[in-house]
């Protein structure tokens, strides 16, 4: 298959398989890593609470955009139960705050208050 | 004849009035007589406001004789009164719902905020595949390019580390990086090749294009034997990426702290040098590299040779290293791919192609190069410092864990005794005295000694 050419750099026997980042401790945080996914992750679960506790509509609406940035950026090795809990979570949000208050956001630019 | 008229008329009109009085009496006799308390004019005009006390009396009122309530339709009884409501009052109640003006407006213009924001939702999802499909599109590119390049040098090229291997290919990392590993070469061990996209799937990422740009970069780190490589940090970079990789690199940050403009080796003056020895910097950029470097200014961001590459520092301050990080003899090139300049992707990564070229001639010339004794000892030499430096601070925090260690010891004792019977507490407490009072004594003897 390989010819015995010097001029030939491969080398089958020197083989060495890939050993994936993170592979030993997946919870471990590799410095440069890009965390975006969990800190949106994050970020998306306390405006989710403030949405259902507080009923905050602006935070639940946060809070879905949060899940779909948190979605985009996941990696695939990602437990996908967590994005989608997320969302699940950011959704339920939205859905009480309207079921409660069905009243429409006041936009930025009106004075009076829905 | 007249007397008798006047007087027969006299005993009639008495007659008459003795005749209603009976009567009076008789009805008022019935009233006092009956359970059920009759109800004045007053009292039905506010009754009638509340229909269900009504109802509930109603029952007791049909049981009694309907001619005792006669006067009540009697017109004369109730002069002024209105009779149309009496008769109402006589039939079964009737409830009506009014009909309730709906508190907000339901016009879906009033919902003008909540279309913005399903809209921006869909869009994000627009965008998510389109970016997506870019990214994925702009990586098989790649690979369909380099991939004869790539096995002319490798004998294995695409690993997924999986025990069999189920995709041989590129493998898709997040929407926006891919990592293709090859190996089985001289010199080297591995190579990985990460390609890092703009994050197209993210519109975030995308307005945030506008005010900071980023660009598609390829990394390709090469694992280095340890016999095939000399003992040496070096790094050409621009200066943007040379800044931030002599704060945040572990081993530039320690190895190579003084950064040189390119100008000094006949770069251009985009490009900053940092070396720990001078040495090899004269001996890798040698006529030849300069001329290729200044020729692909544009695509080169950084060239980064290391014997202790170790990665970025760890900003984690909580926790102290007991060890030195595993370091490994590296050879990290990052290109950058001008999607910016070429609007068809296959031009854009065509451009960069040549470099792959120079990946293998860097690594062929690396394994050649070897420095000086002099150099060499210089370079042992701030291994050794570093190390030992290291081994301090690590002292200093064994040091302090031994003291926190020996602390919680003799809390966890305490607590045991105090729950334990008080005799023991107490000759414990005396023990405990008596030391602190040993610790005291040698003071005080100097003090003594001072005030003779």
């Amino acid at each position: 298959m390989y010819s015995n050419h010097s001029s030939d750099p491969r080398r089958p026997e020197r083989e060495h398989r890939y050993k994936p980042k993170g592979n030993n401790d997946s919870q471990s945080i590799m410095p440069g890593e890009d965390l975006t996914s969990d800190y949106m992750n994050i970020l998306g679960m306390i405006l989710s609470m403030s949405g259902l506790l507080m009923k905050f509509k602006w935070a639940a609406w946060s809070a879905l955009f949060c899940s779909c940035i948190s979605f985009a950026n996941s990696r695939a090795i990602d437990d996908n139960k967590q994005i989608f809990s997320s969302f699940m979570l950011s959704i339920s949000a939205v859905v009480m705050s309207y079921l409660q208050n069905p009243h429409p956001m006041s936009t930025p630019w009106s004075t009076t208050f829905g | 004849m007249k007397c008798v008229l006047v007087i027969l008329l006299f005993f009639l009109t008495c007659l008459s009035h003795c005749k209603i009085d009976i009567e009076e009496v008789d009805e008022f006799d019935e009233f006092e007589e009956s359970p059920i308390t009759v109800r004045t004019d007053s009292d039905l005009i506010f009754n009638e406001k509340l229909p269900p006390v009504m109802d509930k009396i109603e029952p007791e009122v049909t049981v009694e004789d309907d001619d005792e309530f006669e006067h009540f339709n009697d017109e004369e009884e109730f002069e002024g009164f209105d009779t149309e409501r009496l008769h109402v009052d006589d039939k079964d109640p009737k409830i009506t719902i009014a009909s309730v003006p709906v508190p907000f407006h339901t016009k879906w213009s009033s919902y003008i905020m909540e279309i913005f924001l399903v809209m921006g939702i869909v869009a994000y999802f627009a965008n998510f595949f389109y970016g997506r499909s870019k990214n994925a599109r702009l990586a098989d590119i790649w690979f369909k390019t380099h991939k004869s390049l790539l096995e002319d040098n490798f004998s294995l090229v695409g690993d997924d580390g999986k025990i069999e291997v189920e995709s041989s290919g590129i493998i898709k990392e997040t929407e926006s990086s891919y990592t293709l590993w090859c190996s089985g070469r001289t010199c080297c061990e591995g190579m990985l090749v990460e390609l890092k996209f703009i994050k197209r799937q993210d519109l975030a990422t995308v307005f945030n294009q506008f005010l900071r740009p980023i660009k598609d970069e390829v990394h390709i780190k090469v694992d280095m034997n340890k016999e095939d490589m000399d003992t040496f940090v070096f790094c050409v970079a621009s200066k943007k990426t040379a800044t931030r990789y002599s704060k945040e690199m572990a081993d530039l940050s320690v190895f190579c702290p003084e950064r040189k403009p390119g100008a000094n080796y006949g770069l251009t003056d985009s490009f900053s040098v940092l070396s720990e020895l001078g040495e090899v910097s004269s001996s890798i950029l040698d006529a030849k590299t300069v001329n290729y470097i200044n020729k692909y200014s544009d695509v080169l961001d950084c060239l980064h040779f290391s014997d202790r590459y170790s990665g970025f520092k760890s900003n984690d301050d909580t926790t102290v290293a007991t060890k030195l990080p595993t370091v490994k003899k590296v050879l990290i090139f990052t290109f950058t791919i001008p999607t910016d300049k070429y609007s068809n992707p296959q031009e854009a990564i065509s451009a960069i192609y040549p470099l792959m070229s120079f990946v293998f001639q860097c690594m062929e010339r690396i394994k050649r190069l070897r420095i000086s004794k002099e150099a060499k000892s210089k370079a042992e030499k701030n291994r050794l410092r570093v190390e030992e430096a290291f081994l301090k601070t690590t002292h200093a925090a064994r040091a302090e864990a031994a003291a926190a260690r020996k602390e919680e010891k003799k809390r966890l004792e305490k607590e045991r005794i105090l729950k334990e019977d008080p005799e023991k507490q107490r000759k414990w407490e005396e023990k405990e005295m008596k030391r602190q009072q040993r610790k005291k004594a040698p003071r005080m003897k100097q003090l003594k000694v001072k005030s003779m």
